[in-house]
């Protein structure tokens, strides 16, 4: 599949130790837009669309770095915490502003199901539609993610 | 079929010929030879053409600070290019603010130095100088951070403002392809002129904490250079509130011992944010300040102590803790060292209650 050069280039930000240590692209040999295609299909088919999935994501992402590093819990079913470091990372997209160098944890208290996402992976799926690559340690698959964020077989018009 | 294999030749021709043209056009337009480069106005000096800013700095041991190693992530290498340099790149816009640009204030990491260059940077950093330290000692302070000692060479005095910091040259491991440059404020006081402390916690999945926590030993040798920054104490007679997070406790480490050594009289409260009792440390020394300053007080406060933790502490969010402790605070003067999250909330909490902007000091880095 013929990929733009834009995405070319930002693929080769993505790299292992271009942006961050482990990159985004993990052990995913694929080209960059094949995998924004595939994910692209797999959220389609979900009945949802990125912005709602990253839109759910940033309520939880702002709630944990707001309490700066202690756990707090959400809508009585999700507990979150932050681990904030120094620093803030651009977005290998090029796309303009910083985001807050941290990891957040997230907890389903109903079921115990974990799931750890930065801020900036939440901006690479709202406005990128990149869930990163096979191997990437923040590589968030959509499937799992709508399931951890209660929105599997949502239509948008359903997510509050 | 004869006229497919027509156009296909044609296509592939095309194609060959657009190669040859951009491939001479590079060679014709793009400068890779030497070229002058001209800094502060000093005589110009014979550099290698192609290569970025921040690099050629570098190789001529001027150390502009990059708390990325030259990736476009961090945006402190900020100079001002007076001449060549071309347009202001879509990686640097980020960084930049619009009077920034009007200013030509660009990132040296992001430049390349094509064509005959003129910078401007700032005079203090032609003082910063690289050296070779000893790993002299590495205490474990919590479970995930650390206090690493580093000794220069005989003879060598290296000499800073407290407060101050420096940044290692994280070595290439793990298949990275290049080293790494990382900030840390320094612990140790400027009167400890044979070594720097460094407190560096472990970032999930952090270049050089990575390194750091799991490759480094006593013994060791690295590359820093430095000193850079001017979060510093301001000797005036405004009481002053410090306000650290994990290993942002290192710069007020500093500025504490110096204030004790040379009897500096200010009306200090130290606010030392956690979630639970196990990221706390130092406590004991924090505390024995109160004997040895007039006029200081420490707080430390968790945000979320553990059942176990028997705390019988401040608790809240450190930003609470602030607020509870203190009314109108115009006048006053705050340093802050942490997370940009830690940061961004304490300067709102701040400003809230009147202290002035210009009084509120952290360091860029953050």
């Amino acid at each position: 599949m013929k990929q733009p050069p834009q995405l070319s280039q930002a693929q080769a930000r993505m790299a292992h130790g271009a942006l961050t240590r482990d990159g985004f692209l993990g052990t995913d040999s694929r080209n960059l837009v094949e995998i924004l295609q595939d994910d692209d299909g797999r959220v389609r088919r979900l009945g949802l669309g990125h912005a709602d999935l990253a839109a759910a994501l940033q309520r939880l992402t702002d709630a944990a770095l707001a309490h700066l590093g202690a756990p707090v819990v959400i809508d009585d079913r999700f507990e979150v915490r932050s681990v904030e470091a120094m620093g803030r990372m651009p977005c290998p997209f090029g796309h303009p502003g910083l985001f807050v160098k941290a990891e957040v944890h997230g907890r389903r208290l109903d079921t115990g199901e974990t799931l750890v996402w930065t801020p900036l992976s939440v901006h690479l799926i709202g406005a990128h539609g990149f869930y990163q690559g096979r191997g990437s340690p923040y590589r968030l698959e959509p499937e799992r993610l709508a399931g951890f964020l209660g929105m599997e077989g949502k239509g948008p018009e359903d997510v509050t | 079929m004869a006229d497919v294999l027509t156009a296909v030749g044609v296509l592939v021709g095309l194609g060959a010929f657009l190669a040859l043209i951009l491939v001479v056009a590079e060679r014709r337009l793009v400068h890779s030879g030497p070229v002058r480069l001209t800094i502060n106005d000093a005589d110009p000096v014979e550099v290698p053409g192609g290569e970025p800013l921040l690099s050629v700095l570098r190789e001529r041991k001027i150390f502009v600070p990059s708390a990325c190693g030259g990736r476009g992530s961090c945006g402190l290498c900020k100079v001002r290019v007076l001449e060549g340099g071309g347009s202001v790149l879509p990686t640097e816009t980020p960084h930049l603010l619009p009077d920034e640009i009007e200013g030509r204030v660009r990132l040296a990491c992001q430049v390349k130095v094509r064509d005959d260059t003129a910078i401007e940077i700032p005079a203090h950093l032609m003082e910063v100088e690289e050296y070779e330290v000893r790993v002299e000692a590495i205490e474990e302070l919590t479970y995930d951070i650390r206090r690493v000692r580093l000794a220069f060479g005989p003879g060598v005095e290296f000499r800073f403002r407290a407060g101050q910091y420096v940044q290692i040259e994280t070595p290439i491991y793990d298949g990275l392809g290049e080293p790494v440059y990382r900030a840390y404020s320094i612990s140790s006081p400027p009167q400890d002129t044979g070594a720097v402390e460094l407190i560096i916690r472990k970032v999930p999945r952090g270049i050089c904490t990575t390194f750091v926590h799991e490759l480094l030993l006593v013994g060791d040798r690295l590359r820093i250079n430095g000193p850079y920054g001017d979060f510093y104490l301001r000797e005036t007679p405004a009481e002053a509130v410090f306000i650290a997070g994990g290993s942002g406790l290192a710069p007020f480490e500093s500025i504490l011992a110096d204030m004790a050594a040379r009897g500096v009289r200010k009306k200090v409260t130290l606010f030392f944010g956690a979630v639970s009792r196990r990221d706390l440390y130092d406590l004991e020394r924090l505390h024995a300040y109160g004997e040895r300053l007039p006029g200081f007080s420490f707080v430390p406060a968790l945000s979320h102590p553990d059942p176990g933790d028997d705390w019988q502490g401040e608790t809240g969010l450190i930003t609470d803790v602030v607020a509870r402790h203190h009314g109108a605070m115009e006048g006053m003067e705050a340093y802050l060292c942490g997370s940009p999250g830690m940061i961004d909330a304490c300067v709102r909490v701040l400003t809230d209650k009147g202290v002035a902007e210009d009084r509120i000091f952290y360091d860029k880095f953050a």
